[in-house]
C-alpha cells in the first residue's frame, strides 16, 4: 500500500510550480532567519521584537525603578537587612504564585487559594498541636489535603466547563466555611522544633524556605520550558478548540493543573505556618489576591497562554518592595491597598494595550 | 493488507444531527487513492461537519467508514491522526502563542527521557526546518511566533501541522478563502504537489474554479445530503452551479443521474 512519505521525492521539480515558487519568493523571500528584515510586516516584526523584548524585562525594569526610588525616600531601604527581610518575607507568596501561574497559563483561574491555606494550615497545625502526631506525618496529611483541594476544583472546572472564576469563588467560601468549622475559630500555636526547620534549618547556607522557592521556580520554569505537559498546557491556555482539535486531552491538563497549583499552595501554607509560629482561620485568605496581582504584573496574562517564571517573580518582589518601601515612607497600609489596585489596573491595560499592538501589526 | 481496496476512504449512511437541526443525512462518500476531491456546497450543505466527522472532531449519529477498505472507528482527533488523516480547519486552529514548531508538533511531541515527559527540541526544530523546506513554503524559521504570520504564511504552517504525520488524507477546509490571489495561486499548486506525492485530498471550497482547476472529481452537498459526483474534466461550471443550486432531484441532467447511481 501507498504511505507516502514527505521526506522523499523532492528533487525533481515540475517547472511550473517552480515558477510558482519564484512568484512566491519574489514576494516572500525564503529562509527566514537570514531574511527577516525583507519579510512583509518588517516593522511589524521589529517591533514585535521590541515589545516582547520589552515584555520580558518590563517587570524587572519596574523592580529596579522601583528599588531606585525607595532607596532615595528611606535610606533604610537599601541595607542588606531590608532587603533580606523582603525576600524572607515572600518565599511562600512566591510559591502560591507559581502554583497559580499553572492554572492561569493553562487558561484558568483560581481565586480558591488563599482559602485552601486556610484550611490546610489549620488541618496542619491541629495534627501537630492537638493530636500530637510526628511532624512528617502532619505535613504529609497537610500536602495531601491540599493537593485534593485543587483536584477538587479541577474536576469541577473541567467537569462543568463553567467559568473558573465562578466555580472557585464557589469553592473558596465551602473551604473557608470547613476551616472555621474544624478550628472552631481557635488559634493553634507552638510547634514542634522539627517544624521549624523550614524557617531556622539552611541548606547551602540558605534559609531552607529560601531554598525551597528557590528549587520550585527552578521546576516550574523547567517544567514550562522543558516538559511536555508545559507545552500542552501552554498551548491549552493560547487555544482551547485547537488545543482539542489537535487531539490533547484538555480536561487531564485543567485538572492537573489545579491539583499543581494545589499542592504548591499546601507547600506555601507549611512556610506561612512556620514563619507565623501561629495558625487561625483568618490566616490565608488574601493570599489569593497577592499572588494574582504578582502574576499579571509579571506578565502572566489572565486570559491564558502566556507568563514567564522569572517575570513572576519579578512581579512577586514589585509588589513586596512597594509594601515595604511604602511603609519606610511612612505610608500607611490603607495607602497601600489603593496603590496595589491602581498597580494591578495599569498590568491589565499594559497587557491589553500590548496585545492590541500585536493584532494591529498583522 | 493483501487485495488493495478500491477507495482510500469510504463513508456510508453517515447522518449527524445537532439538537434539532439534521445536519447531514445518509450520506455516502468514495474518495479514490491519490485524488483531489472538491466538496462543494451552499452555506449550511453540510460539507464541514461532513469533513469533521472524518477528521474526529465530531462523532456521526450513524454511518459507517472505511480506511483502505476496512471499517474504522474515529472518535477523536488523534484516532484520525493514527489513521493518516489530517485535517486544516477553516479558522487554522492555531496557537497563536506558539511558534512554528510548537504549532506543528504540539498533541505529537517528540520526546525523551523517561516516560517520554521531556521535549526533545532539537528534533522538533529540525524536522519542523525539513518540512519547510520540503513543502517550499515560506514561514521563515520554526521559531518566528505564528501571530505575527500573514493569512498565507498561516495556511502554510497549518498545512504542515497536518501532512507532517505520514498524512495519506489530507482535509483542507476553505484554504483560499481568505488569501489573495497570488498567495492562493500558490496554495493550489503547493495542493497539488501534494497530491503528486500520493497524498489523496479532500478540498472543501466555495470558489469552484478552484476545484475545476485542480480536483479529479467534485462531490456536492445540499441539504444535508449528497446530490452527486461528478468528474471534473465532464462537467462545466454551470453544471456543478446549479447542481449546488438545484441539486438532483430538478437541476441534474440524465448523465448525472445515472453516474449517481453508479457510486451508490
Amino acid at each position: 500500500m501507498a504511505t507516502p512519505r514527505l521526506s522523499t521525492n523532492l528533487s525533481d521539480e515540475d517547472p511550473e510550480s517552480t515558477g510558482q515558487e519564484v512568484a512566491w519568493t519574489a514576494a516572500v523571500p525564503l529562509r527566514g532567519r537570514a531574511t527577516v528584515a525583507g519579510t512583509p510586516g518588517t516593522g511589524g516584526r521589529l517591533l514585535s521584537t521590541v515589545l516582547n523584548g520589552l515584555k520580558k524585562y518590563t517587570t524587572l525594569l519596574v523592580l529596579l525603578i522601583l528599588m531606585a526610588l525607595f532607596s532615595f525616600v528611606s535610606p533604610y531601604f537599601l541595607t542588606s537587612r531590608n532587603l533580606i527581610n523582603i525576600v524572607l518575607q515572600n518565599t511562600y507568596f512566591i510559591i502560591v504564585a507559581v502554583g497559580l501561574s499553572f492554572v492561569m497559563i493553562g487558561g484558568g483561574i483560581d481565586l480558591s487559594v488563599g482559602y485552601q491555606m486556610s484550611l490546610v494550615g489549620v488541618v496542619t497545625a491541629m495534627m501537630m498541636v492537638v493530636y500530637q502526631l510526628p511532624v512528617w506525618l502532619a505535613v504529609g496529611i497537610g500536602l495531601l489535603l491540599g493537593t485534593t483541594l485543587g483536584l477538587i476544583n479541577g474536576l469541577i472546572v473541567a467537569q462543568i466547563r463553567t467559568f473558573p472564576l465562578i466555580v472557585t469563588l464557589a469553592t473558596s467560601t465551602i473551604f473557608q466555611g470547613i476551616s472555621y468549622l474544624i478550628s472552631q475559630a481557635k488559634t493553634y500555636r507552638n510547634y514542634p522544633a522539627e517544624f521549624l526547620f523550614i524557617v531556622n534549618g539552611r541548606v547551602l547556607g540558605l534559609p531552607f524556605d529560601v531554598f525551597l522557592a528557590l528549587v520550585i521556580v527552578i521546576c516550574a520554569h523547567f517544567i514550562y520550558s522543558e516538559t511536555r505537559f508545559g507545552l500542552r498546557l501552554i498551548a491549552l491556555g493560547g487555544n482551547e478548540e485547537a488545543a482539542r482539535l489537535v487531539g490533547l486531552n484538555t480536561r487531564f491538563i485543567k485538572i492537573s493543573a489545579y491539583t499543581l497549583c494545589g499542592f504548591l499552595v499546601a507547600i506555601a501554607t507549611m512556610v506561612m505556618l512556620a514563619k507565623a509560629n501561629t495558625m487561625n482561620s483568618s490566616f490565608g485568605p488574601g493570599t489569593e489576591f497577592v499572588a494574582l496581582t504578582a502574576a499579571i504584573v509579571g506578565g502572566v496574562s489572565f486570559v491564558g497562554g502566556e507568563g514567564s517564571i522569572p517575570a513572576l517573580v519579578a512581579g512577586v518582589f514589585v509588589l513586596a518592595v512597594l509594601g515595604n518601601g511604602m511603609q519606610l515612607a511612612g505610608w500607611g497600609t490603607y495607602a497601600q491597598y489603593i496603590v496595589r489596585g491602581i498597580i494591578l489596573l495599569g498590568a491589565v491595560v499594559f497587557d491589553e494595550y500590548q496585545k492590541k499592538t500585536r493584532r494591529a501589526l498583522r | 493488507m493483501s487485495a488493495r481496496a478500491e477507495y482510500i476512504v469510504e463513508m456510508k449512511g453517515i447522518s449527524k444531527r445537532f439538537g434539532g437541526v439534521q445536519a447531514l443525512k445518509n450520506v455516502d462518500l468514495e474518495l479514490r487513492y491519490g485524488e483531489i476531491m472538491g466538496i462543494v456546497g451552499d452555506n449550511g450543505a453540510g460539507k464541514s461537519t461532513l469533513m469533521k466527522i472524518l477528521a474526529g472532531a465530531y462523532v456521526a449519529d450513524e454511518g459507517k467508514i472505511y480506511v483502505d477498505g476496512r471499517e474504522v472507528h474515529i472518535r477523536n482527533p488523534l484516532d484520525a491522526a493514527r489513521l493518516g488523516i489530517g485535517m486544516i480547519y477553516q479558522d487554522l486552529a492555531l496557537f497563536n502563542n506558539l511558534d512554528v514548531a510548537r504549532n506543528i508538533f504540539v498533541g505529537r511531541e517528540y520526546t525523551r527521557g523517561p516516560f517520554g515527559i521531556l521535549l526533545d527540541k532539537k528534533r522538533m526544530y529540525r524536522r519542523a526546518e525539513e518540512l519547510i523546506r520540503e513543502l517550499r513554503v515560506d514561514i521563515g524559521s520554526p521559531q518566528f511566533n505564528v501571530a505575527m504570520m500573514s493569512g498565507g504564511q498561516r495556511q502554510m504552517v497549518a498545512c504542515a501541522r497536518a501532512v507532517a504525520f505520514q498524512t495519506r488524507i489530507l482535509i483542507m477546509d476553505e484554504p483560499t478563502a481568505a488569501l489573495g490571489v497570488r498567495e492562493a495561486s500558490r496554495l493550489l499548486s503547493l495542493i497539488r504537489d501534494l497530491r503528486d506525492r500520493g497524498i489523496s485530498i479532500l478540498l472543501i471550497t466555495q470558489r469552484i474554479p478552484d476545484v475545476l482547476a485542480i480536483a479529479d472529481r467534485v462531490f456536492v452537498l445540499k441539504g444535508g445530503q449528497r446530490q452527486d459526483v461528478m468528474e471534473v474534466s465532464k462537467v462545466t461550471l454551470d453544471d456543478v452551479v446549479t447542481m449546488i443550486v438545484k441539486g438532483k432531484e430538478r437541476g441534474g441532467n440524465g448523465d448525472a443521474q445515472v453516474e449517481y447511481k453508479s457510486f451508490g
